[in-house]
């Protein structure tokens, strides 16, 4: 069964890091100085507060590649049967992607894709 | 076929038959199991480590040095030499962290990277899972890493670390699209998602040549993106050095760093092996048409050396990348994806089921 | 390894990061708690054999939605607080509620007797699944292939004009 080689997999990555992280939180010597644990950032305590909100630039991307995404899980079994298709495969493939160019057009001229 | 000598599938039923002898049913899989995940983790040490010592010599070669030289011959045993200095080191959690997810960060970028190997074909029958959406389980495991990489720069609550984490973000999310649509371009020539039968495929010659103008288009897509997935340079502007300190790992110390480091360069990996199946025929050896003296002594090269080659080979390609060109800015960097990228891959699958139709391939 | 124990095993990981999705206080664990349940649900498809659906699981669910989730809760001020407790009023008026939701679909569940299907099985195999999308016939999915496309065309202009509205009233300000 595939899904056993799979846990075989997990557990092996697991085993990896979680023993390497108990041998690095036991062995290497330990020295305790308050300093060490501030954030690392430019010499002075850092300023203010770093959770704070954020660009919406970056949620505007991560949608557009969401749907992209899920047109390509379409994609996927259809890429595998064009061959024995034909060009049903093709005319079919040619309106999806008509539809969607259309939306990549008025995402590009509404200025959402670029970066500001 | 004449390579059959070099079969894998006859040596792991001969361990499974071997095994059966004189261990019960359940004693035969905990062994198979412990063979299996020691045999991987050793691949995914000592090759984290070679590709470490060549990055560096690659390196060093480009800028005209000659990189590490001091420990060992040539300077081979320095990355060893890093593992154990970098083992002993004390870890260090910030104070203001949030100390789960800063935790739990390197575990996410290690499992996706072991789970995506599972489906690496190494040679004819060397392959631990061969599933029939094979090429699309790696894409889709893959696409769990950059979860681990915002976990670890928000969870550092160090200013570097979430820009770096933010940008990188941004950046793996939309190269992850064209990935998938160069990987669709090739899936559609092979006419299957499964491994095995993409490599078998490519008997009677490499995809990169039966499939001609829409294929090298799909490689070359298929090499940015899959460089710009990895983070490395050009497209390492996550954790541009110069700006940024080293990004989203600025917080990590130790073994955890190295955890980071280590799952980079087997994503290298994984990224080269996927080009090797799809464009170079993986395990398959080199024949040119009907030259038959040749074409049998190519044969007589074990698939695993053909599979390796290859692999370095890319990785080769991937490296030079790194070290010739500067830097791109974010705005570049989302550009060059969403503008050129993007339209020129769904252009590319219309051709290219366009040739496969008309039988325009050979 | 037996299928009846993985099942057992996924099923408890399903159902302890569920919980722990909407009871932890802290809304970035929330949402890593999410990505634990989804790929737990990916197990379970693969556990069944449908390994394209699984795959689907990983790359749209635990790959994109969960980024995205990470991507907006980012873009919400007051990230670093934590939800406050529910008052004891509250806290007892969802769990009656959550009690009695299960009760109803658990009777449901029961009374409902489940008949094998009449028509052989599909293998799961993804060349079925890709034949069943391109196929106009009586069993054939061509008309909602094309429809997702509507579908996707209008997901994408909605998230444009909602988004870049913001972004306008940000640069005004």
């Amino acid at each position: 069964m595939a899904s056993e080689s799979l846990i075989l997999f997990f557990i092996t990555a697991v085993v990896l890091v979680g023993s390497a992280l108990i041998f690095s939180n036991l062995v290497p010597p330990k020295s305790a100085n308050p300093a060490k644990f501030e954030p690392y950032e430019c010499g002075i305590e850092t300023y203010g507060e770093t959770w704070l909100q954020y660009t919406v630039g970056y949620y505007i991307f991560a949608i557009l590649f969401l749907i992209f995404d899920v047109e390509a899980v379409f994609l996927f079994p259809w890429a595998t049967i064009v061959r024995e298709t034909g060009m049903t495969a093709f005319i079919e493939i040619l309106i999806f992607f008509t539809i969607l160019g259309l939306g990549l057009l008025y995402a590009w001229k509404k200025h959402a894709l670029k970066w500001e | 076929m004449a390579f059959d000598i070099y079969d894998f599938t006859s040596l792991t039923s001969s361990i499974h038959e071997g095994l059966a002898t004189f261990l019960p049913p359940v004693g035969v899989l905990v062994a198979e199991w412990l063979l299996v995940g020691i045999s991987v983790l050793l691949f995914v040490a000592v090759f984290g480590l070679i590709l470490v010592y060549l990055e560096r010599k690659v390196c060093a070669l480009f800028q005209q040095r000659l990189g590490p030289m001091r420990v060992g011959k040539w300077g081979l045993l320095q990355t060893v030499a890093d593992f154990i200095k970098l083992l002993m080191k004390e870890l260090i959690t910030p104070n203001k962290a949030d100390k789960f997810l800063y935790n739990l960060a390197p575990f996410i970028v290690i499992i996706v990277t072991f789970m995506a190997i599972a489906a690496i074909p190494f040679a004819k029958g060397l392959q631990a899972i061969d599933f029939d959406i094979g090429v699309l389980y790696v894409s889709a495991v893959a696409s769990l890493g950059v979860i681990g990489i915002l976990l670890a720069g928000w969870s550092s609550n160090n200013k570097y670390s979430l820009i770096g984490a933010m940008r990188s973000g941004a950046q793996i999310i939309s190269y992850e699209l064209s990935v998938g649509l160069s990987l669709i371009t090739m899936i559609i020539l092979a006419g299957s998602m499964q491994i095995s039968e993409i490599i078998q495929a490519q008997s009677t010659g490499w995809f990169i040549f039966t499939g001609h103008i829409p294929a090298i288009i799909a490689f070359i897509v298929f090499l940015i993106a899959g460089t710009a997935e990895t983070n490395r340079g050009p497209f390492d502007l996550a954790e541009a050095e110069s700006e940024l300190t080293a990004g989203f790992h600025t917080e990590y110390s130790g073994i955890k760093f190295a955890f980071f480091f280590l799952a980079e360069y087997v994503n290298l990996f994984i990224v080269s092996a996927m080009a090797t199946v799809l464009f170079l025929g993986g395990w398959m050896p080199f024949h040119v048409g009907s030259f038959e003296g040749f074409n049998a002594v190519m044969d007589f090269v074990p698939p695993i050396f053909w599979f390796f080659g290859k692999v370095m080979f890319v990785i080769f390609v991937i490296m030079w990348f790194k070290w010739t060109f500067p830097r791109l800015r974010i705005d570049q960097i989302l550009t060059l994806e969403w503008k050129y990228l993007l339209p020129i891959n769904l252009l590319n699958i219309l051709l290219m089921t366009l040739i496969v139709l008309m039988g325009w391939h050979f | 390894m037996n299928n009846e124990l993985m099942f057992f095993m996924l099923s408890a990981v399903i159902l302890v990061f569920s919980v722990l999705t909407v009871t932890t206080r802290k809304i970035l664990r929330a949402a890593v708690y999410l990505l634990f349940v989804l790929v737990a649900t990916a197990g379970l498809y693969f556990q069944l054999n449908y390994n394209f659906l699984a795959a689907v699981q990983l790359t749209v669910y635990a790959g994109g939605i969960v980024v995205l989730i990470i991507f907006s809760i980012l873009l919400t001020s007051h990230i670093s607080e934590r939800a406050p407790i529910a008052s004891a009023a509250r806290a007892a008026l969802a769990a009656l509620v959550t009690v009695a939701g299960a009760i109803l679909t658990l009777i449901t569940v029961m009374q409902f007797t489940f008949r094998p299907a009449g028509i052989p099985p599909i293998s799961p195999n993804v060349k079925n699944v890709g034949r069943a999308l391109v196929s106009y016939g009586t069993d054939g999915y061509a008309l909602p292939f094309e429809a997702i496309s509507i579908l996707l065309l209008a997901a994408m202009i909605g998230a444009i004009v909602v988004a870049r509205k913001e972004s306008n009233n940000q640069s005004t300000k």
